[in-house]
């Protein structure tokens, strides 16, 4: 056991490799939070009335709403005033159509090209830094087929009805603390418009690089799937080794129309802090989406590694008769780490069904929930949903718990929830040992393993990534 | 404070058709069993709270709860599981119906503390959803800081199975028959345990009379 012991803490130690901090000249706004500051990034952002009405109104909501104490997170307090809201890379104004070459040496270092590059054709970028987006890469071949993707400042310039039509309708401006501040500041994001009957060539996906010290990355994407369509999204994240704690608030809305499909992946990599639990990202999002039409369908896929504090629940509300959600989760944390993420399963419609299957694994001294809820409205008729929730512990010092909310309102709707704690089974590892797999590999292998029937759900592109990572957030805890 | 102390070594079987008797603290002491039946029959409301409290190694708790709404019932049922120390196992099931206009709310927790390794600790909580009109809300809970564990739960909300109605019709059984077998042996597990025979026998056929009223009034 103690060769196990050794093994763990060594994947523990394993160093956060997306840590280094960009050389770029900076332009910042003051600090602190007020309605001088919103019409100032707004201003920054060129914005029309409406957005700034918006804006002030998601503010002066903001400022009455306390903050949310119902999760099982040990948060230090926030000063609001005390953070950066918006920081921009300086465009080299004698050629300002250009991409500053440290930005795309730091993407290239991500592993995320901004050129459109023949060998990565399958995948378009939209890459945000700090509080602006950069580039967002084969606009023009999407646009052949009616495919809205930009930056969401673009998409309130250019494409100001679709904004209007969509922007906080499926997350209200008051909808929870969080919302409303990120609905008061947000920067950036992505837009995302798929038409009627088309099926999006190539996956979309969104990265997300915090780079300057003192701020907070606050970024808003919008997807619409019109009638028939399909899309696949990926997002990505990583930010800078600081000792301050940094805020990430996003919001994420999603439409899906009828018979429409949205696939939505996540694999969040922000900083996790040091050993100590100095230092780190709060990463504090509201994700949600609306299976508006009758047959659609939405899918959540997230493997979260990263984040001091992680404040989670990528929901669906199913609204659509015969529509249909998944939410496939990995969550690790490890050594001083907190996560309380989860989903929420709001049935509205008939024929509606949903599959919850979330795999926590918590090391160190980490703390580790799933909360959920399951609804089932008096008019979801025949409705159904099946959760499984694990919890994997590795060491005596973390914490790995369980919240399913469940509420059912119709006699002929059906909910099952299952859920299972336990730790890696010696057996598995000596039977692993007894062939010659290392406990450390064999480790590896019991958590990949674990975590499949997640993983498999992911693009390609990220499931390699993905399960690269969990390797590493569990380096050195093995015990 | 209505407090039950299960002293070291000894072994208590409580039966309890009140549910207002049930007391709100359990505490289980070394190598101490306790076994608790929890009945709620039609027409009873109640707001129950338990806490159960394993203190010493080698303890054991066991609760089983039934409950039955037809009407207009509001039955709240919440236990908090604490496992304090290491070596002790806990087992939780309830079970019930609810139809007419009822609302039933069952809430359970299971606490593992630090260092309370070995510890083995299940709940279940399965619910048949009756009428339209009627609400059923559950949170199992898990809360665990000890990684040599073995902790599950699982709820279910849920009909009664089609499948099993039709096989049973196919072979004779009238619907109404078929569901009266269907809702009994959806509450037997809870009621098996139970250990005295002629209570256990009483309990049954009152039940079975109350489920067969129940389905001639659906």
């Amino acid at each position: 056991m103690s060769k196990d012991k050794e093994i763990l803490e060594g994947l523990a130690d394993k160093e956060y490799e997306h840590g280094f901090v960009t050389d770029v000249e900076q332009e910042f706004i003051p600090k602190g939070l007020n309605e001088d500051i919103i019409r100032l990034i707004s201003a920054k952002k060129q914005e029309p009335e409406w957005m700034l009405e918006f804006r002030l109104d998601a503010f002066r909501r903001w400022q009455k709403m306390p903050l949310p104490q119902w999760a099982h997170l040990d948060i230090p307090e926030i000063d609001f005033q005390d953070i950066i809201y918006y920081a921009a890379p300086k465009k080299d104004e004698d050629r300002p159509k250009e991409i500053d070459p440290e930005l795309e040496k730091t993407f290239d270092k991500l592993g995320i090209p901004l050129h459109e590059r023949a060998a990565l054709a399958g995948v378009a970028v939209d890459a945000v830094f700090d509080s602006v987006s950069v580039t967002t890469t084969f606009r023009a071949a999407l646009a052949e087929k009616g495919i809205i993707f930009c930056s969401f400042s673009e998409a309130v310039r250019e494409h100001p009805d679709l904004v209007k039509k969509y922007l906080a309708s499926v997350v209200p401006v008051g909808d929870n603390f969080y919302a409303a501040l990120n609905s008061a500041v947000f920067s950036d994001g992505s837009f995302c418009y798929i038409p009627k009957g088309v099926r999006c060539p190539m996956e979309l996906s969104s990265y997300f690089r915090i780079n300057a010290a003192g701020t907070g990355q606050f970024e808003r994407t919008l997807i619409v799937a019109d009638e028939g369509s399909y899309v696949s999204y990926m997002e990505g994240c990583t930010a800078p080794m600081r000792d301050e704690n940094q805020l990430h608030a996003a919001v994420v809305e999603i439409i899906v129309e009828k018979d429409a499909e949205v696939k939505y992946s996540t694999v969040q990599n922000w900083y996790p802090g040091d050993a100590q639990g100095k230092g780190g990202i709060f990463n504090f999002v509201t994700k949600r989406g609306i299976c508006k039409g009758s047959g659609s369908h939405l899918s959540w896929t997230q493997v979260e590694t990263g984040s001091a504090i992680t404040w989670k629940y990528p929901s669906t509300i199913l609204k659509g008769d015969n529509s249909s959600s998944e939410f496939y989760s990995v969550a690790v944390t490890n050594n001083m780490q907190q996560a309380d993420t989860g989903t929420k399963m709001i049935h509205i419609g008939r024929n509606t069904r949903s599959r919850i299957i979330s795999k926590g694994i918590s090391a160190g001294r980490s703390q580790n929930s799933y909360r959920g809820l399951v609804k089932m409205l008096p008019g979801a008729d025949n409705a159904r949903n099946y959760s499984q929730c694990d919890s994997l512990l590795i060491g005596d010092r973390c914490g790995a718990h369980t919240f399913p909310y469940i509420e059912n309102a119709n006699n002929t709707a059906i909910v099952e929830h299952e859920a299972t704690t336990s730790k890696i089974s010696e057996d598995q590892l000596f039977y692993c040992n007894q062939r010659g797999i290392g406990p450390e590999e064999a480790v590896g292998l019991i958590v990949n393993g674990y975590a499949r029937e997640v993983l498999s759900k992911l693009p390609m592109e990220f499931a390699v990534e993905a399960q690269k990572l969990l390797q590493v957030s569990l380096e050195g805890s093995v015990g | 404070m209505n407090e039950l102390n299960v002293s070291a070594g000894s072994v208590l079987h409580k039966v309890y058709r009140d549910v207002g008797g049930v007391p709100e603290r359990i505490v289980v002491e070394k190598d101490a069993k306790a076994d608790i039946v929890i009945l709620a029959l039609p027409g009873t409301s109640c707001d129950m709270k338990i806490d159960v409290e394993l203190v010493g190694e080698g303890a054991e708790a066991n609760l089983y709860g039934v409950y039955v709404c037809d009407g207009n019932e509001k039955v709240k049922m919440a236990v908090d599981m604490y496992h304090k120390v290491p070596h002790c196992r806990s087992r939780q099931l309830f079970k019930g119906m609810a139809g007419g206009e009822s609302r039933v709310d069952f809430y359970g927790k299971i606490i593992v503390a630090q260092d309370a390794q070995r510890t083995e600790a299940y709940q279940e909580n399965h619910n048949l959803l009756l009428s339209d009109k009627a609400r059923i809300d559950t949170k199992p809970q898990l809360e665990i800081y000890a990684d040599d564990v073995k902790c599950s739960h699982g709820a279910t909300i849920g009909r009664l199975n089609e499948d099993e109605q039709f096989y049973m019709r196919s072979r004779g059984i009238s619907l109404e028959d078929a569901k009266v077998l269907q809702m009994i042996s959806f509450i037997a597990p809870v009621l098996e345990n139970v250990k005295d025979d002629a209570q256990r026998e009483s309990l049954l056929s009152e039940y079975e009379s109350n489920i067969r009223n129940i389905i001639r009034n659906m």
